[in-house]
């Protein structure tokens, strides 16, 4: 038996790319990290013993209205989750457990919402808006993803895997459709809202393209927006608040990632299933 | 020992031409039976003979193409499950696996608003009477599945409902405890006074538990009739040989007496029924005998027609050997094989027959 070698180049070589790799991904939020807590000096100066200021912090958060950004970031995260939520989950308990005609067919088109990139939609989407006399809002902002094809086809897998006869019983013992739906199927699906939950927020949080072209004023804009516009001012860019900004915005979005780390993992394996 | 509180009383069931049908398939055919308040109706029957099928129309979850469903002289043939005021016990238990124990037997209760107060004390009387008040706090996946089946017999009764319908509830239990739970379903069904209908394939549990027994085949009715009744006067050749083991003997009435004409009858004598004796009016000869401990079984043919025969065990046959067989005259059942019903006005010509 040679068994397991205590020295293989195969674990080696696998251990050193993983590393490189790792470094390489971490390196732009490492350098975040620098520059936004030293001085403007120390931008592209590595010293160790350089020194440490949150100053860069107060300066981004005085340069720019952040709480208001924060504000609607959270406002529109919340807006599209309790959509999605509502939305996808009756519809995923109408296509798992409902026989009605045309139900194939539109699940199909449910699917096929899936291949279609967002960003395709811009112009049209606009135009939606522009007919409700939303442009410049939050909902405006959020409308278009509260029904997301992603959500109704993972919550539907989830309710098809519930035992029909948990059903039965629940409808026995005297639960009605929305009864059945509420005391069986969404507690049964609990990771699933969480893991779907973890991936709408990451997703929504960053979202730019939409919100940056549907709003123009600092009471709709969310942080990614706000960030961008503050990036872009036009007397020279000062990497040390700009990253001191960055690390601000993205910073609940870096704790809740700490927390959940497992689900969120796991949510996208189970996402990779589609 | 049960408190007026949770005996309920029963309401009868009358089922007529029930009939399912999925595109071509028909699962339950023109199914018309009674069952009276607060009896023990079992539906028997092999697998995929619509059994299943029929309890689930009575409790709504399965809708029904043709005929009606009376509970208490009153039409629930459209009416929801839950509006048809009885309780069911799944073949899976189907207990919640996100509620404890006591959540899951309080779950209609809840569903249906009664007071906080009303649900303990209701739920300490099922849980007393169950032997689950140890376990309340318990998850379903935490219990054994004698425990889970005792979680879904006391959600089943703590409403107090006057039909009880239970589709084979005991088929995941091993053979000991199924034992013990056939005793207790049965007392409780006695205690409590509910009707109640009962799902088995199992023809010892139906003929052990109920007062009637609604023998299906292929969907359609084969006899319904208790278990005597059943035992003693099947009324088709697929009664006969369903009910008892070994089966019933069956055997072309040529094969038995030449003299007889009608070919198109079948002769039936349960092999429990038949003696040696010398001089008796079968003669035939032994294949394979297999020791049972108690008694012998032996396998015989006569004219090329198998039997099977419960001999004493202190009797030793071997095979190969010629015995003479007698019976009662009242041990015997005829049927028509063209028609597939009973023909008792030939069982005393047949039995004269035999006899000379």
């Amino acid at each position: 038996m040679t068994g397991a070698s205590p020295f293989s180049y195969d674990r080696l070589l696998n251990t050193v790319a993983a590393w490189a790799l790792a470094l390489l991904w971490i390196l732009p939020l490492a350098y975040a990290v620098w520059t936004a807590i030293h001085p403007a000096a120390y931008e592209a100066r590595f010293d160790l013993l350089a020194p440490l200021t949150l100053e860069n912090f107060v300066k981004a958060w005085q340069a720019a209205p952040f709480a208001r950004y924060f504000l609607n970031t959270v406002l529109l995260v919340t807006m599209v989750l309790a959509g999605q939520f509502l939305l996808c989950t009756l519809a995923a308990y109408a296509f798992a457990r409902f026989t009605f005609p045309g139900r194939n067919i539109l699940f199909t088109l449910v699917l096929l919402q899936l291949l279609v990139m967002p960003d395709i939609l811009m112009v049209e989407n606009y135009k939606t808006m522009r007919l409700l006399d939303l442009v410049d809002t939050i909902p405006a902002i959020a409308l278009p993803y509260v029904a997301s094809g992603f959500g109704i086809f993972l919550l539907r897998q989830t309710f098809m895997t519930i035992p029909r006869e948990l059903d039965d019983a629940a409808r026995v013992e005297g639960a009605s459709a929305l009864g059945v739906l509420w005391r069986v199927y969404i507690p049964l699906a609990k990771p699933t809202y969480l893991a779907y939950g973890l991936i709408s927020i990451s997703h929504h949080w960053n979202n730019f393209l939409w919100p940056l072209i549907v709003t123009n004023s600092v009471e709709t804009r969310p942080v990614t927006v706000g960030l961008s516009v503050f990036s872009a001012i036009d007397s020279g860019v000062e990497w040390s608040v700009i990253n001191a900004a960055t690390l601000m915005t993205s910073g609940p979005l870096l704790i809740a990632f700490l927390l959940f780390q497992r689900q969120f993992v796991q949510s996208f394996m189970r996402a990779g299933i589609k | 020992m049960v408190d007026a509180m949770l005996a309920s009383t029963g309401k009868p069931i009358r089922l007529e031409a029930v009939t399912r049908r999925w595109d071509e398939t028909v699962a339950v055919d023109a199914l018309t039976v009674d069952m009276a308040a607060g009896s023990f109706t079992a539906l028997l029957g092999p697998s995929g003979c619509g059994k299943s099928t029929t309890l689930r129309m009575v409790a709504g979850l399965e809708s029904v193409s043709e005929g009606r469903i009376l509970i208490d002289d009153e039409d629930v043939t459209t009416r929801s499950p839950s509006k048809r005021d009885l309780s069911m016990v799944f073949q899976s238990y189907a207990l919640f696996p996100h509620l404890s124990v006591a959540e899951n037997i309080i779950f209609g209760l809840k569903v249906r608003r009664v007071s906080r107060s009303e649900r303990d004390e209701r739920l300490q009387k099922v849980a007393d009477l169950l032997g689950l008040s140890q376990l309340l706090e318990r998850k379903p996946g935490q219990l054994s599945g004698g425990q889970q089946q005792r979680v879904a017999l006391g959600r089943a009764i703590i409403a107090e409902k006057p039909i009880c319908l239970m589709d084979e509830p005991l088929s995941n239990l091993d053979a000991k405890l199924r034992h013990e739970m056939r005793l207790e379903i049965r007392s409780l069904q006695q205690q409590l006074g509910f009707t109640m209908i009962y799902v088995t394939h199992d023809q010892v549990e139906a003929i052990t538990m109920a007062d009637q027994v609604v023998l299906l085949n292929s969907g359609r009715l084969e006899q319904a009739a208790s278990p005597r009744d059943l035992y003693q006067k099947p009324a088709s050749p697929f009664a006969a040989r369903f009910i008892g083991t070994p089966p019933m003997n069956l055997i072309p009435a040529s094969a038995l007496n030449k003299t007889s004409g009608a070919s198109s009858l079948l002769i039936g004598v349960r092999p429990e029924a038949m003696h040696l004796q010398d001089g008796g009016p079968v003669s035939a000869s032994v294949r394979a005998v297999e020791y049972l401990g108690a008694d012998l079984l032996a396998d015989c043919e006569i004219d090329g027609a198998p039997f099977q025969v419960r001999l004493p065990a202190r009797r030793t046959v071997v095979p190969g050997d010629r015995i003479e067989l007698g019976f009662e005259a009242d041990a015997l059942h005829v049927f028509d094989a063209d028609t597939g019903r009973r023909r008792d006005d030939l069982i005393s010509e047949f039995g004269a027959l035999t006899r000379s």
